[in-house]
């Protein structure tokens, strides 16, 4: 698809003529000049947390913006106050069965509200965007009440449960789906497939990009979280990474070097996963929003 | 397709079964448990201590658990308002401010270590800062106490030597940052602008508090609060103070020697040391003290206390832990002063070598017997339950402050009334 | 491929049972998600509520009727909290939608290169992590930190600009972080729609003789307009609730309260303060009355314009 706009993009501009060039030649410098002032914007703190990472505590407190060669001792610090692989698998095992658990959970409704409507379901519909609204903090205490008499403190299942059925997902699923081809679906009734059928062996391949798109969102909140997981996880074993993280940068002598790489460190897996997930992430909300 | 999607079932089965086998906790049977946030200071002080107790006891174990420091606060309370107390630790750390918030809000939570510990053991004013209607709580930890750090190189270059910085009033102070800043373009401290680092030592160094015994505003006519908030507003127009925004601006300043000195607790010790770069060039002096009859050059900030939960699985075995090291062990207090800058309250500790020692970092100064001898002078007051209240409301007017042009009757009348609009 | 497999169990089914069908499943589809929000979200809702008209310290609670609701009337840190709140929602999301949709404009043309790394270059902000974000972001803005000493090379500036200690200059910092971290991703959803406008209306309007900026105001921001309406709703939430660069930025409301957001306000009330779990749960529904209204205010105008 891009093939042929970008044609019919170069068609359009040949026929514009020539003395409209320097005009255009300016108009894309100052795109240019934008996108690139953006996009430093944007990647400078990133090269700063890098920079930091090479540096001593006390050289990073006295400002300095230059590479040092602290990096491998930083690391080694870090690697030595904090049981890395242990923290690892708990976040990933929460941000991964979260994410998989929010995507089916979410998608489902998402579908549903927008393909079988009614006006009762708008109703919910419209309730849900005000259940979003209610800060996290006033829900805290219920649900860890709730929690204890499930007998799941201290479980990822404590951790997990509470987002899967997250609103916001739901509300983008709806929006996607507006984009799903109606005639797709009729034509899969008209074969005969039930509806979890023409869901799992229709929608699902077809929305995949969509899928991806929410996964690498769902999977940033998961890992991320922070509130949530604080109250519910008591005990060493059960520590995420990003918990880790806050406690090293509050100590009362923060050594900076090991927080620039724990910073690093706890930013990896999303990085990682929007490169590898980034060309379906930008098609999936490319249907998203027809 | 369809292989994908099963695929897709049978992991999430196997997340979830894993889940589950994950869930049970390790509660082994001598295992206490000890919740508090910072893995090279205090946290580091509990490893040292159950070491020493399992050399007697071989079949004891301790598990400390690292929180961020507002986030445990923030679990803790969660957690005793939702009334379970199943994975609540045997020992948690708490800060001395908050102490009175969490024993009055959550009654019959915490066990009274007074009942089974003698605590004339511990310096009296850490003894009251956890006490309820006489009973103590809490097992005293690392001391507050202040101490004036300075650069001697800078205020040497100014003209100033350690006699100039003892005994001194907060205007006098002033005086010297002028001098300072002109002669070597250094400003002398740094003042926070988010927190009451700089009111709440002035204030206990002249015996006061923003409440009085019963727990009531002692603000407006409070001759000391007055005073405090009319010294902070003068530091914050002062060009030769620094101003700070969060710990890290903060210690950052004087680290990097934007600023030549530094008044806060014991505890910032460790903080200062850790630029080993500047080493012979600190030295510490008493704080400066309120221009006002009774103010002494001797204050408080910060400090903690360990504290045993009533509901704790290991209650008895916790509270003679704590009691035998942390209540008996006078080599042990050495250490953690050495190895962790841990200034502990145990009144015995003080006689030890460590504390008797001087440190070269300092010049040779005997610092840790200059600490005892402040502590000792420091004047008992009741934190009270609305602290923060009070803190939130001095920071609120911080723009007056800065501006000057309103009278500091009329500033201390403004957060009297913020303050009693949150104390309900 | 599936469809084909499966065409031979199929029949053809009454017309009128399919309506029923569709109920039914219509309601088997949304049933999990029902079932966790009813179980995790409106217990805790309903709990909150009933907490509202409770007063008292810590958990020693009594029913309080509508005290909570007086003291909202006579709160002057919920004024302020409510003036930050509705500066940034009025100042921050604007902007931050405006650089959003003029960035996916310009990435849009299928021409540009390097529209890959531009791209994933704005949207990177998004996927760090709380703490890292918050720890750079104040040491960049501290007074000696690297933006001042490049205002300060460049001569925008005489003197460093105190960011974090003067109210009007510690809420750019917060307007700017904000911006920083959601522009890129509210831009990804704009370039998305973007794509699926059709060329030939910028075709037709070019050979016509319509400037670049009309079409822009004339074409795309009325088809975006669905997207701009759920971008504006999920970024008022947002920001009706901003907590984390509050607490880690400017250390929960900095200087003076002039940060201070209604999220950080209820944080305060339920945990630094002594605990008056009532009134956070009230102070909780304020936020909640003000989304409902926004959100009836701009489902309004965007009806009344298609009109």
């Amino acid at each position: 698809m891009t093939d042929s706009t970008s044609t019919l993009a170069a068609s359009a501009a040949r026929r514009t003529g020539g003395n409209m060039n320097w005009l255009r030649h300016v108009k894309s410098a100052f795109a240019y000049a934008l996108l690139a002032l953006a996009a430093f914007v944007s990647i400078f703190p990133f090269f700063w947390m890098i920079v930091g990472a090479t540096n001593t505590s006390a050289q990073i407190s006295t400002g300095k913006a230059s590479f040092g060669d602290q990096l491998l001792i930083n690391i080694a610090n870090f690697l030595d106050q904090v049981d890395v692989v242990r923290i690892t698998i708990n976040s990933l095992i929460i941000a991964g069965a979260g994410t998989v658990a929010t995507l089916l959970v979410t998608s489902l409704a998402g579908y549903a509200f927008e393909i079988f409507r009614s006006k009762f379901r708008e109703r919910i519909f419209a309730a849900m965007l005000l259940m979003l609204s209610i800060p996290f903090a006033a829900l805290m205490i219920p649900l860890f009440v709730m929690m204890s008499r499930f007998g799941l403190i201290n479980t990822y299942q404590a951790v997990i449960l509470p987002t899967v059925a997250w609103i916001f997902m739901i509300f983008y699923f709806r929006q996607a789906t507006k984009a799903f081809p109606t005639e797709l679906r009729d034509a899969a009734k008209i074969d005969g497939l039930k509806e979890w059928q023409i869901f799992a062996y229709v929608y699902f391949p077809v929305m995949r990009s969509t899928y991806a798109a929410a996964a690498i969102i769902a999977f940033m909140q998961h890992w991320n979280n922070y509130l949530w997981p604080l109250i519910v996880l008591q005990t060493n074993d059960m520590m995420t990474v990003t918990l880790v993280v806050a406690t090293l940068n509050s100590a009362y002598t923060p050594d900076f070097g090991v927080i620039m790489v724990s910073a690093i460190f706890a930013t990896l897996p999303t990085l990682i996963i929007f490169f590898v997930l980034q060309r379906l992430f930008v098609q999936g909300l490319l249907g998203s929003v027809k | 397709m369809p292989k994908l999607s099963k695929g897709w079932r049978r992991s999430l089965g196997v997340a979830v079964s894993s889940v589950s086998m994950l869930a049970v906790t390790s509660a082994l049977a001598e295992t206490v448990t000890v919740w508090c946030w910072d893995p090279n200071f205090n946290g580091a002080t509990m490893e040292e201590a159950a070491a020493r107790f399992q050399a007697a006891n071989p079949d004891f174990d301790l598990e400390v658990v690292i929180f961020e420091r507002e986030g445990l606060e923030q679990k803790l309370q969660t957690q005793l308002a939702s009334g379970v107390m199943d994975g609540l630790p045997d020992i948690v750390l708490i800060e001395d401010y908050s102490a009175q918030k969490f024993l009055l809000s959550y009654p019959g939570a915490f066990e009274p270590l007074g009942n089974h510990i003698d605590m004339s053991k511990f310096a009296q004013y850490k003894v009251d800062i956890a006490s309820v209607d006489g009973t103590a709580y809490s097992l005293p930890f690392d001391s507050g106490v202040t101490g004036w750090f300075y650069r001697t190189d800078i205020l040497a270059e100014a003209g100033y030597s350690h006699e100039d910085l003892v005994d001194i009033t907060w205007d006098e102070v002033l005086e010297m940052a002028e001098t300072v800043y002109e002669t070597t373009g250094v400003q002398l401290m740094s003042v926070g602008v988010d927190s009451a680092t700089a009111t709440r030592p002035m204030m206990q160094g002249a015996g006061s508090w923003y409440f009085d015994a019963d727990g009531n505003p002692n603000l407006v006519g409070n001759p000391a609060f007055a005073a405090s908030v009319e010294t902070y507003g003068e530091l914050l127009r002062s060009e030769a103070i620094d101003k700070s925004n969060g710990w890290n601006d903060y210690t950052g300043a004087f680290l990097s020697g934007e600023v030549a000195s530094v008044v806060s607790g014991v505890w910032m010790t460790a903080t200062v040391k850790s630029n080993q770069d500047l080493a012979g060039n600190w030295g510490v002096a008493p704080v400066p003290r309120l221009d006002l009859e009774g103010a002494v050059n001797a204050s408080n900030t910060g400090g903690s206390s360990w504290y045993v939960l009533s509901s704790a699985p290991q209650k008895d075995l916790a509270i003679e832990f704590l009691d035998t090291i942390w209540g008996g062990d006078i080599d042990f207090y050495q250490k953690i002063l050495v190895d962790q800058g841990a200034f502990g309250s145990l009144l015995a500790a003080r006689e030890g070598p460590a504390f008797q020692a001087s440190d070269d970092f300092f010049g040779g100064q005997p610092v840790w017997a200059n600490f005892s001898t402040w502590m000792s002078e420091i004047p008992g007051v009741n934190y009270g339950i609305f602290s923060y209240e009070a803190d939130n409301a001095i920071q609120a007017s911080i723009p007056d402050l800065t501006d000057g042009s309103k009278p500091t009757e009329q500033i201390v009348e403004d957060i009297n009334n913020q303050v009693n609009q949150l104390v309900m | 491929m599936t469809i084909a497999e499966n065409s031979s169990k199929g029949g053809l089914l009454a017309r009128s049972r399919i309506a029923r069908r569709e109920q039914i499943n219509g309601w088997m589809f949304i049933m999990p998600a029902l079932v966790l929000v009813g179980i995790f979200m409106i217990y805790p809702i309903l709990w909150s509520l009933w907490m509202s008209f409770q007063v008292g310290r810590g958990m020693n609670l009594s029913f309080g009727g509508l005290s909570n609701i007086i003291r909202l009337t006579q709160d002057p840190i919920l004024l302020r909290a409510l003036f930050n709140t509705g500066i940034f929602l009025v100042v921050q999301v604007p902007i931050m939608l405006t650089l959003a949709l003029i960035f996916a404009s310009a990435l849009n043309n299928p021409k540009l290169i390097g529209r890959g790394f531009f791209r994933t270059a704005i949207f990177l902000p998004c996927v760090t992590s709380l703490v890292a974000y918050s720890v750079l972001f104040k040491s960049m803005f501290a007074e000696d930190g690297v933006i001042n000493a490049f205002l300060m090379w460049a001569h925008i500036i005489a003197d460093p600009i105190p960011w974090l200690l003067d109210p009007f200059w510690a809420r750019i910092v917060i307007i700017s972080a904000i911006t920083w971290r959601w522009t890129g991703y509210n831009m990804i959803f704009y370039l998305a729609a973007l794509q699926n406008i059709d060329r030939s209306i910028y075709e037709a309007a070019r050979i016509d003789g319509v400037p670049a900026w009309a079409q822009f105001l004339y074409i795309t921001v009325p088809l975006l307009k669905p997207v701009i309406l759920f971008t504006s709703v999920i970024s008022t939430i947002g920001t009706l609730q901003l907590f984390d660069e509050i607490m880690n930025i400017t250390n929960g409301g900095n200087p003076a309260d002039s940060t201070l957001t209604l999220s950080v306000y209820i944080y305060n009330l339920t945990f630094r303060f002594m605990p008056s779990f009532g009134y956070a749960a009230t102070v909780s529904y304020v936020i909640v009355i003000i989304v409902a209204i926004l959100s009836y205010v701009q489902f309004l105008v965007a009806r009344d314009r298609r009109a």
